[in-house]
């Protein structure tokens, strides 16, 4: 069938799917995003032991795949009295392996800051969660930008792996209408075409994002 | 029964480390093939190297592979997710690595670009006694992360064939245990 | 010796030379000075063809570089084989960053000669060990530029342009990225080439020592020689306003 047509069919169907992959992704960002600034404090206010836990939380996302957490939670959740849809149980394992990768970004980020601002800061008698909040968070968000950028995009593609737990987005759309038609070249071009759209506006919108704010 | 399936999981990590290794070697050809061509006079191959990189980055790795194995006929059926995987990971870092290259190259100062020309290095000696050595040491830590992020993929594949294999075998010896059982009440071995 | 002639470089919109006339004899050291952006430093770019230019000639020994008429009469680019076969006889040391850091010293010497040259190993060796032994370094033979002083690498930098055996070497403000004290060394290595006799032309903005080894300074402004001569007029004797005006600077 030519290709026109499959859109102009299908396209309903892609949308809603579409709309999973992006409600998730912007879910699990902000998730991710909030989760890694906790980790970061809990770095660098917990101490010794503090950072020691959060290295050890950050080795075990890094070093294991990222289906895992996503397989563990979906099935180990009900079984532990907590059966929460696929779409939470996905959401969450994305916030907390990205999470990990973002506090590292975080940290990074906190390095760059001049250890005279830390000074000054306590000269002034600003106590230690005014500091973080009021001096180290804005600057360490906007030095990071473009790395969070980056990460989020990966975020964003590792959506796809929640078909693997039923969840309708794209990647699962294109294998069921792959399925129900045969249709293999037009289900997942149209798929792969709707990514690059949505990782070429993300990677656009943190551009702006860094670009407007290197302004203040 | 477990020390049988124990056997099957090592082996199939060790498959997995050895396809991941080769998905790394055809990756790493292929992206010096890439970084070439990116680097090119040829504004028209400068685009198909930018298009490539930018189609293979922006799309999951799953939908990559998936589009490979469904829609390639002439690969799935024959050759099953291990092979299919090799390739799609060689594509993938292929492009990571690429961009990789590029980034080292870029960040040679101008000044030695410069001294090397103004010695009149033929290019053939400047790839190889400037270029490689450069930008190999300026690009370790990041080939060694897409290495790592490679292995990763392979073991995810490793540990589902493992369970598949151990799955199957398990209904294997199910199904032939039966058999033994049917035949000793006096059914003929009904064999295809 | 050097002749170039009507000399035009633009970047983009932005005309940088306009018009250079310069005669450098065989032997002589001239030193060209000015404030930032006058186009000394493209000026020099130019004459070993790291900027292509888009009018006039610079001629070696008789023999006109980088640009050839072609077969339609039009002004070609020479081809790049023969390009770097030009190179070869000319050595430049730039600001910063100019040895090769994944090699050691005397490979940074010997590189040139045993591939661009084609002379065999231990005599491009025994040359390196020689040039090396001249500028002061011979001890550093086995280092890495990492575990070299600037000034120490600047003269290695040095070493390894004399190792092609030019007929012309090309400063570029060696001494402006060092710190002073070792601003010395690197001078007095340039000074003890003067009995070569080689070419020299020197961008800097240490007018003292282009007074003490130049020959002739030229005063570059807005992309032409606004003034040129012997040290002692130049400098002592400056007729152009805006020369008077640099060199008041300089001094205070």
């Amino acid at each position: 069938m030519s290709f026109t047509r499959w859109v102009t069919i299908y396209g309903p169907t892609y949308a809603t799917a579409l709309v999973w992959t992006a409600i998730t992704a912007l879910a699990a960002a902000c998730g991710a995003i909030v989760w890694g600034c906790l980790l970061l404090l809990l770095r660098l206010s917990g101490g010794g032991w503090g950072a020691r836990a959060v290295d050890g939380y950050v080795q075990l996302f890094r070093n294991t795949p990222v289906l895992l957490p996503i397989y563990l939670i979906y099935f180990a959740f009900p079984l532990i009295g907590l059966p929460w849809p696929a779409v939470v149980c996905g959401t969450l394992a994305l916030i907390l392996q990205n999470g990990a990768y973002v506090s590292e970004i975080l940290r990074g980020s906190v390095n760059a800051i001049d250890r005279v601002q830390f000074d000054a800061a306590r000269s002034i008698g600003l106590a230690p969660w005014s500091t973080f909040r009021k001096i180290v968070l804005p600057q360490v968000l906007v030095y990071s930008i473009p790395a969070l950028g980056n990460q989020i995009v990966l975020l964003l593609k590792d959506t796809s792996l929640l078909s693997a737990i039923s969840i309708t987005e794209l990647t699962m759309q294109a294998k069921l209408l792959t399925e129900q038609t045969g249709a293999a070249y037009e289900a997942f071009i149209v798929v792969a075409v709707l990514y690059l759209v949505l990782v070429s506006g993300t990677e656009v919108a943190f551009r702006v994002t860094h670009r407007a704010v290197r302004w203040l | 029964m477990p020390a049988g399936s124990l056997a099957l999981l090592t082996q199939g990590a060790v498959v997995s480390l050895l396809l991941a290794a080769g998905a790394i070697i055809g990756g790493t050809l292929l992206a010096i093939l890439l970084a070439a061509m990116a680097f090119s006079r040829f504004a028209a191959v400068r685009i198909v190297y930018r298009v490539y990189v930018y189609i293979v980055r922006g799309t999951p790795l799953l939908v990559l592979a998936l589009i490979l194995f469904y829609a390639m006929p002439a690969l799935d059926l024959r050759t099953g997710p291990y092979i299919a995987g090799t390739l799609v990971l060689i594509i993938y870092t292929g492009a990571l690595f690429a961009e990789v290259f590029r980034g080292g190259v870029l960040a040679i100062p101008r000044p030695q670009w410069e001294s090397a020309r103004s010695l009149g290095l033929p290019p053939l000696a400047m790839f190889r006694k400037i270029v490689v050595p450069l930008v190999t040491r300026y690009t370790l830590p990041s080939y060694v992360n897409v290495c790592v992020m490679t292995f990763a993929v392979f073991t995810i594949l490793g540990l589902a064939a493992a369970f598949y294999f151990v799955m199957c075998f398990g209904i294997d010896r199910l199904g032939r245990m039966l058999e033994r059982h049917l035949a000793l009440r006096g059914f003929a071995g009904v064999r295809a | 010796m050097i002749a170039i002639r009507g000399l035009q470089k633009s970047f983009g919109a932005v005309q940088v030379l306009h018009g250079i006339d310069l005669d450098i004899a065989d032997g002589e050291v001239v030193a060209l000075i000015g404030r930032s952006g006058c186009g000394k430093t493209t000026l020099l770019r130019c004459i070993n063809f790291l900027e292509e230019y888009e009018a006039g000639e610079i001629c070696l020994d008789g023999e006109p570089l980088w640009y050839r008429p072609g077969s339609d009469g039009a002004r070609r680019r020479v081809p790049e084989a023969e390009a770097r076969r030009m190179r070869q006889q000319m050595g430049i040391v730039f600001q910063q960053y100019n040895l090769f850091p994944h090699m050691t010293v005397l490979d940074n010497v010997v590189l040139g000669p045993r591939f661009s040259q084609a002379v065999s190993a231990p005599e491009a060796e025994a040359l390196g060990r020689r040039l090396l032994a001249r500028v002061g370094l011979e001890g550093k033979m086995a280092a890495y530029p990492a575990q070299l002083s600037g000034g120490q690498q600047q003269r290695v930098a040095i070493a390894r342009a004399l190792a092609m055996r030019p007929k012309v070497l090309l400063f570029d403000e060696i001494t402006s990225a060092l710190d002073p004290e070792l601003v010395g060394e690197v001078e007095d290595v340039i000074r003890s080439l003067l009995s070569d006799r080689i070419m020299m032309v020197l961008v800097t903005h240490a007018v003292g020592f282009a007074r003490e080894v130049a020959h002739r300074i030229a005063y570059i402004a807005d992309g032409a020689i606004a003034e040129l001569g012997p040290p002692s007029e130049v400098l002592d004797r400056p007729k152009d306003p805006g020369l008077k005006e640099f060199l008041r600077r300089v001094r205070a």
